[in-house]
This record gives structure tokens, sequence and C-alpha cells, in this order.
């Protein structure tokens, strides 16, 4: 085990709006260790972008982040720094990449300077200093020609390079830990793979740890140590990429997994999807929030939230059907070896 | 860039003749003309050289022709009402106050005005931006015309802070005599005020909401570095492109301020002259404020291209 | 080691459950915009000033039991009293009463212009935007033409050729107000048709009428609602403007601007004769824009939660 770097607790994230309190984060908890990759996995509307967002404090109005949560990078809390600090940690210490490169990017500002911009406001280079900088790092992330790009405009760049570029930008003050919500996600299927091997390459270079924040297991499976399945505001399962991809513990896990297209199979049948729709998290269900949609749906299930159940190693699952008292029923959620009631 | 320049071109040549024409028969369609009240305390023979002086006694569209040639010339024609005097005349005496007056409304009204909309995006749903806006919106709500008045009887009249009435001549036409300018100038200011406080504010918070707002704070950037370094810029985009026409407006005078304060310019005289059916004035008018509108149109699609880099290359995105 | 089965443990599955159950009750375009509207309180408060307005200007000359023609020559230029709220000007009229009908005279120029514009508007713009091609740049280059001809030189030429009168004053108003919206409808239009939704609708094999009736009228309409909002107070200007400079109506005619410019000529001795007219112009005035504002937050979707 190494040593930990970012620690989520009891995160809850709700927003005001006129309809009432949206609990968009209902009370989760993870972990990231130095230098290592955990993805949040889910659908879209689960909370995952929120919790990307607390993390970085960027929880705007009229969403705010309930009493009680604890979110803390090297042992400093997060939750209480000072406008000051806070503008110290975002950029520097912790970095964000966010979904679509194009938006995110100034649109009149010249890309060259908007990367100089985070290292001059962090006090790490003089202008002169940062702008060399910043074609360097430009060069770093693969961009061909990296001088006169830094003198072009967002518009000028093409999807794959706008995301090079944000990457270059996070990646400027050398953050302990860089937050990738949905990096991938606007790009072509080709443009993805070369995005995420880029992210791996960066890692080893500077020993980032990453969380990495995604709809799309194909992605995660690639470059993620652990993974945390999120649905409906909390954390459904977590444990080892392995765990995960090879013995699913939670029937949501389980679809979820079925609905990757996978190209390994013989039967080419029809791509599985989940049926319905998350619950709406104004009034969250009192029991597990994937009871509506989930095969093996109990009575139980309705009327109260599962415990956690331990299966070793790190990977947990919330599901009704590790208890005891549940029947055993006919899927792939057991592990052989594991002593059945 | 030259193709275009040459096409605006022509397009404004075709908009100036049409609007003169426009205006040419708008007039004639005006039962009487401008001679008819003075015409009949003349003897007749002294009317008739009248009439043929202005070329009256001419059929409609021998005038217009005639109008139309003097026109391509630069001659608009002597005026009837103000014997002696041709367009080119007047402007020379009127355009500077009015010139004057409208640029500092604009300065001093749009300077304001911007200053007021930043606070109230700012300060979204706080009492200020309450109180910003309610403020704009009552001096909108405000005719100049009731403004000048209240602010030349009580402020200048009862409490004699600046004169009543008047305007820099001479050496000071440009520069000095400031007191006579201070309440039309603050008379003529709100209407700008609000308008350019409300524009930004709406600019500024349709940038807020943007998502590379949301990076630059992620990147460690603090409230007034955002403002100044990324929505500012981004905001003042639709500002720029707004500020050429009011500043077009603003030059060609204000009637109501020129009135109440007796400034010798260039915006009375247009009501006046419409009113007395003053062919050679109204029509040199209407081509002025055309060819300005028209330049303005120009100005603005090339400042478009400067300040919005999407547009340099390629079409707007 | 058979326990008893717990009833709570028997998978049961979710066939039968209603997956896509929507939770929240729907709620329309239209009863969501009055809900923000309501949560509102300028705008709320400005609606409620306007009505008590409008009551005024159609009761008021009973309500204070004057009448805003009597001329009573030993009562000219009296200040406020219990009698005459507003005082009486320079011929012993009472003010308040002729407040009230001037009030009521621009309100009433103001409403009709307003719908004349709609109207014309729409048809206009509609056309434009149905037929496209050449009929559009003809129909759009009439309107160039229009809004480069010096707006008060129409206006004024209009009332000379008609003559001082309530209807020529209309014509005179309408006579280019309405190019800016059909300009909007077309646009709005045009963006519809070109829009991926409404395709999808067409796709979906929704007939032309639910196309029209459930995609462009309330899109439409709301820029209808904010046209006609900030058109209003745009009249009232307009008319006391014209009024005041002998070009709208001129007396016996009344309107705020005829009394407004009365009010002018008292106001070296009197000036209250010039501030309860203005005020009252300035009240109005206000509210619409500020009614106006609040429509505009509460009709932008953008904004809705």
């Amino acid at each position: 085990m190494g040593e930990t770097l970012l620690q989520v607790k009891d995160l809850r994230v709700s927003y005001y709006t006129y309809a009432g309190e949206v609990q968009s984060v209902r009370g989760i908890s993870f972990d990231v260790e130095k230098g290592e990759t955990v993805a949040i996995v889910g659908e879209s509307g689960c909370g995952k972008s929120v919790t990307a967002k607390s993390i970085m404090r960027l929880i705007a109005d009229p969403g705010k982040i309930k009493e009680g949560s604890s979110i803390t990078l090297d042992g400093r809390d997060i939750l209480a720094m000072s406008g000051r600090e806070l503008r110290s940690y975002r950029g520097a210490e912790c970095a964000m990449i966010f979904q679509d490169a194009l938006t995110s990017l100034d649109p009149t500002m010249k890309v060259g300077k908007q990367i100089a911009e985070v290292l001059t406001i962090h006090g790490m280079a003089t202008k002169r200093e940062a702008a060399a900088k910043a074609v360097e790092l430009l060069r770093q992330v693969g961009i061909p020609n990296p001088e006169r790009r830094a003198q072009e405009y967002p518009h000028q760049f093409s999807g794959g390079m706008r995301q090079r570029a944000m990457i270059a930008t996070a990646l400027a003050c050398g953050p302990k830990l860089l937050i990738a919500d949905e990096p991938t996600t606007a790009l072509d299927v080709t443009i993805q793979a070369q995005i995420i091997d880029l992210m791996k390459q960066m890692q080893k270079e500077l020993n980032a740890a990453i969380l990495l924040i995604t709809h799309d297991l194909g992605v995660v499976a690639d470059i993620a140590r652990r993974i945390c399945v999120m649905y409906s505001g909390k954390i459904v399962e977590r444990g080892s990429a392995d765990d995960i991809f090879y013995r699913p513990r939670h029937p949501y896990t389980l679809a979820l997994l079925s609905a990757v297209p996978r190209l390994d199979l013989e039967n080419k049948e029809h791509l599985a999807s989940i049926e319905g729709t998350p619950p709406d998290l104004l009034k969250p269900p009192a029991g597990c929030p994937f009871c509506t949609r989930c095969k093996y749906c109990m009575p139980i299930c309705q009327e109260e939230m599962p415990e956690s159940t331990d299966f070793g190693g790190g990977h947990q699952a919330s599901c009704w059907l590790h208890d005891p008292r549940a029947p055993r029923v006919d899927a792939p959620l057991y592990d052989e070896k594991e002593g059945r009631v | 860039m030259l193709k275009y320049t040459v096409r605006r071109f022509f397009e404004m040549l075709l908009t100036l003749f049409i609007i003169a024409t426009a205006t040419f028969f708008l007039l004639e369609a005006v039962p009487g003309d401008p001679l008819t009240t003075r015409a009949e305390r003349l003897p007749e023979s002294v009317a008739e050289n009248l009439y043929h002086k202005y070329g009256l006694d001419k059929s409609t569209m021998e005038r217009y022709v005639i109008t139309m040639k003097g026109m391509l010339k630069g001659d608009f024609g002597e005026s009837v009402v103000m014997p002696g005097y041709d367009i080119q005349q007047l402007l020379k005496e009127t355009l500077a106050p009015s010139a004057r007056l409208g640029l500092q409304c604009i300065i001093v009204g749009v300077g304001l005005g911007l200053i007021l909309g930043i606070l109230a995006a700012m300060f979204k749903g706080t009492w200020a931006d309450y109180l910003i806006v309610f403020f704009s919106v009552l001096m909108i709500s405000v005719p100049t015309l009731i403004f000048g008045l209240l602010l030349q009887k009580y402020v200048a009249g009862e409490l004699g802070l600046f004169p009543i009435v008047g305007w820099p001549k001479g050496d000071d036409l440009w520069f000095g005599g400031w007191e006579y300018t201070v309440l039309p100038t603050l008379s003529g200011c709100f209407s700008y005020v609000a308008t350019y406080s409300r524009l930004l504010k709406t600019s500024m918070l349709d940038v807020i909401n943007q998502d590379y707002v949301l990076a630059a704070r992620a990147k460690g950037l603090s409230e007034p570095q955002i403002v100044r370094r990324h929505i500012l810029r981004n905001a003042f985009i639709p500002i720029i492109t707004v500020l050429p026409m009011s500043v077009a407006f603003a030059l060609t005078g204000s009637f109501f301020i020129e009135k109440i304060y007796s400034i010798p310019g260039f915006g009375r005289y247009f009501i006046d002259s419409i009113q007395a059916q003053d062919l050679s004035i109204v029509l040199g008018q209407t081509v002025l404020m055309a060819i300005l509108y028209v330049a303005v149109v120009f100005v603005v699609d090339i400042l478009y291209t400067v300040v919005d880099p999407r547009i340099r290359v390629g079409g707007r995105t | 080691m058979e326990k008893a089965i717990d009833p709570r443990f028997v998978v049961k599955g979710c066939e039968n459950t209603d997956k896509e159950a929507i939770v929240r009750p729907t709620i329309t375009y239209a009863q969501d915009a009055w809900r923000r509207l309501r949560k509102n309180p300028v705008a709320m408060v400005s609606l409620a000033v306007l009505v008590l307005l409008i009551i005024l200007a159609v009761f008021g000359p009973t309500i204070c039991g004057q009448d805003y023609t009597y001329m009573e020559p030993a009562l000219k230029n009296q200040p406020p009293s219990a009698e005459h709220w507003f005082g009486t000007d320079l011929l012993g009229r009472d003010l308040f009463a002729r407040v009230c009908v001037g009030a009521r005279v621009s309100l009433l120029i103001a409403l009709v212009c307003t719908c004349v514009q709609v109207i014309i508007g729409c048809i206009y713009g509609g056309i434009m935007a149905y037929f496209g091609g050449w009929v559009d740049s003809i129909m759009m280059r009439i309107i160039e033409v229009m809004m480069s001809l010096p707006y008060l030189l129409v206006v004024i030429l209009v009332m000379l050729v008609l003559g001082n009168s309530v209807p020529s004053l209309l014509v005179a108003l309408c006579v280019t107000s309405w190019c800016n919206t059909a300009r909007a409808v077309r646009g709005v239009i045009l963006q519809l048709k070109s829009s991926e939704y409404v395709m999808a609708a067409q796709t979906l094999g929704a007939s032309p009428w639910r196309i029209i009736i459930r995609h462009l009228l309330p899109n439409t309409m709301g820029i209808l609602i904010l046209n006609t909002a900030t058109s209003i107070p745009n009249y009232i200007f307009q008319e006391s403007t014209l009024s005041f400079l002998g070009i709208g109506l001129q007396p016996p005619d009344t309107s705020l601007g005829v009394i407004i410019s009365l009010g002018q000529d008292a106001m070296q001795f009197y000036p209250l004769q010039l501030i309860f007219p203005a005020a009252i112009l300035v009240l109005i005035v206000l509210s619409f824009n500020l009614l106006g504002d609040g429509l505009r937050d509460a009709l932008d979707p953008k904004l809705r939660k």
C-alpha cells in the first residue's frame, strides 16, 4: 500500500433548486494513493462530475458541499481552505482536465498564453520563461510545430490537439493530483486511445496521481488500477480493475459490463442495455437506488439501503444479494471460493 | 477583403440613392410647399420670383432630376427657410457643438454604464445588483426632456450651480467652458448609462457560465483575475460592436438637449427643417446620417474580425 | 442448514416495476415561466403598480369626481388640495382628472400600436421565413430601406400629411415599427426550421400543424411577449415626445405628452404642473420596463430549473 494522497470521506453535495434539494452526491468515501490511477465510473447524472468539482472546490451556487463531508489532500483539509490557499491549491497541487476542450479554452486568448498563464499566476515563472515553458509543454504533449501553435487560437486546433493543450495546461505546474473529467468523451475513438496513452506517459514522467471520471469502461480498463462504480450519488462497488472486470459483485456493475461492446465474444447478439432511468435525486429512494432496474430485485431492496460487503483486497459492493439471508441467484456474482450458506 | 470593401461601397451608394429618393418624395407628399405661408404676404411678382429662384415652379419630376444631379456634385441647394445657407455652411457652424456634446455624453455615459454593468454582474443577486438594475431601468424610463428641464430648473435655476443656458464658443469650442457643458452632458448621458450597464451585465453573465471560466478558476486564478483576463475580454465583444452606432447617433446631436439649453447645435435644425419642408437641409441631414450609418456598419464588421479571433480565419463559429 | 426464508429476500426482479416512471410532475413552459415570474418581487410589484395605474386611468376621473374639461377661471394654478388632488392647471382644470385621461389616451395608443406592430410583424416575418429565396431577399431589402430612413423624418412627414389626430398618430407611430418584429419573427422561424428537434418531429411524422402549434408558437411567443413589453413603453415615450413637439396630438385632445407640454410652459412658476404628469409617465414606463425585464428572465429557457 502506498501513501494516501487524496482522501474523500462521506462527501455529500446537494443542489438547492426551485423544485427542492437535489442530492447529487449522497455520502461517498474513497481515497487515491500517490502516483496511482483511480477511476470513477457511472452513467450520466450519477454525481461523478460533481465529485470531481467538489475536490477542486468548484461547486457553484445553487450547489453546496454539506456539513460533515471531508476532503483532504496530503493531510490538508481542502474544505477549510481560505480563498488564498485555495488559489494556490488549484492548478498547482491539483489540476483538472475538462470534458469539452473547445469550450474550456478561452476563444479570445492564444493557446500558448493560456498555458503560460497558469505558470505566472502561481509565481513559478516570469512572463518570458512561462512563454518558453508553454512551448516546451506543447512539445511534450506531442503537438507538432509548438512554436507556431502556441501563437494560435483554440479554434485553429483540432479536437485532439485541444485536449492535448488542456493536458499541457493541467500539467504545467506539476500537480500531485490530476482530475480528468471525461477527458475522451468528446473525441474520436482513435484519438481517445492517443489521449489515454499520453496521460499514462505523462503520469509516469511526473509521478502524479490521476482521478479519472468517465462513463466509458473501455477507457478505464487501459489505465486505472482501482475503480469505483458510482450509481445515483453513491459508490455501489469498488475494487481493483481486475475485481471489477472479472469478478463484479454488484448487479449494476454486471449490467454496465455487459453493455460494453466486445470483440472477443463469439455470439454477435444484441448489445445489452440497462433499461429504465436512474432515480430522481430530488426524492432519493430509501432502499437500493438500482432496485427499479435490477433483475434480482427483492422486497428488501426497496426498503433499506444495503450495507457494503467486503470481499477482501479492497473489493466491496453494496447489494442485498450478498446478505446471508438472500437466495443465491443464477448469476456470475459469486466467487467459487466464497462460502455460501 | 478588397472585394468585400468594393461590394460594400456599391451597396452603400445604392442605399444612399434610395434614401435620398424616398426623402424627396416623402417631402413632396406633404401638402403645400415651404414658401406657401411666406408667399401669401408678398406681391405676386415677388412671390413668383421666389418660386423661380428655388425651382419650385417646375414639375416634381424635373425638380427630382435637378436635385439628384446637384447631389452628385455635393450641392444640396440653398435653404428656403434660412436664405444664404446651404447644408455645408450649416454643418460648419453647428456640427462642432453637437459633436462635443455627443462625445461627452458617450464618454461619461458609457464609462459609467460599463462600471455599473461589471458591478451588477459580479454581485449578481445581491442588493447592489438590484439597485443598479433598478437605477438603470429608471434612467431609461425618464425622458431626456424631463431630465433636462428638471436639471435646468433646480440645479441651474434654484441652486445656481451652473449656467442655465449657453455653450462655449470660440477658443473654448472643444476644450473649455466646462461649466456650460455639465448639465447638458448629464441629461444626455443617462440613456447610455442604462443601455451599456444592461448590455455588459447580460453579456458578462453569458460568459460567466462558460466552461473556460470554470477552467480558469480551476487553474487557480482569483476572481478579479478571471474577470480581467477572461470574462471582460469575451464580454466586450458585443459592446464593441454596438458602440460605433452610439457614437454615430451622438455626433448628430440631440434635439431636446440642444433646445432646452440653447446649444447652437445641429440636432435642433432637424425637426424644424422637416416641419418647414426645407428640402435642401432635410436631404443633407438625411444623407449625412445615412452615410454615418453605413460607415458605422462597415466599421463594425471590421471591428468584429479584430475583436473575435474566431472570425479572422474562416467563418464565424 | 435450511433457514426459514425471509419473505423480504425473494427475488422478484424488475419486470413489473415501472422503470420509466417520471417521478416529478411535468411542468409546461408557460407554467414554469409564470411560476418564475411570480417569484420575482420586482416584476410582481411593477405588475401591481401597473394594474393600479390602469384602474386609475380608467376610473380616476370618476373617483375624484372632477371633469377634465371643466374650466374654473377662479381656480387657476391651484396647488394640490383635498378637492383637486394634483391642483389645477392654468385654465383652472383639475390636473388629476386630466392626468388620468391623458394616461388613458397614451396607454390606448401604445396598446393599439403594439397590436398592429405585432400582427403586421408576424405576418410579414412569417411570409419571409416561409417562402424564403427571392421573396425573402426582396422583403428584407424593403425592411432595410425603411429602417435606414430617419425615424423622426417618417413620423413627422406622416403627421404633416395626415394632420394632427389620434388615427394619424397611430399610423405615424406604426409605419416603421413593425420592421424589427418582422425581423425577429423571421429569425426565430428560420432558426427553428433548421433546428434538429423540428427535424426530429418531422421524421416522427408530426403534421405541419402540430409543429406550428407545439414548436413554432411557443418559441415565437417568448419573443413576441418581450417585443410587446418593450414596445409599449416605447410608444408611450414617442407619443409624449411628438405631442410635446407639437407634432403629435394637440389641445383640445389630451394625452400625457400634451399635458407635459402644457406643464413645461407653466414650470417656471408652477413646477408641479410638469412634475405630476411626468411622474405618472415615468411610473408607467418604469413598471413596463421592469415587468419586461422580469419576463425576459422568466421566459429564458436557459434559466429554467
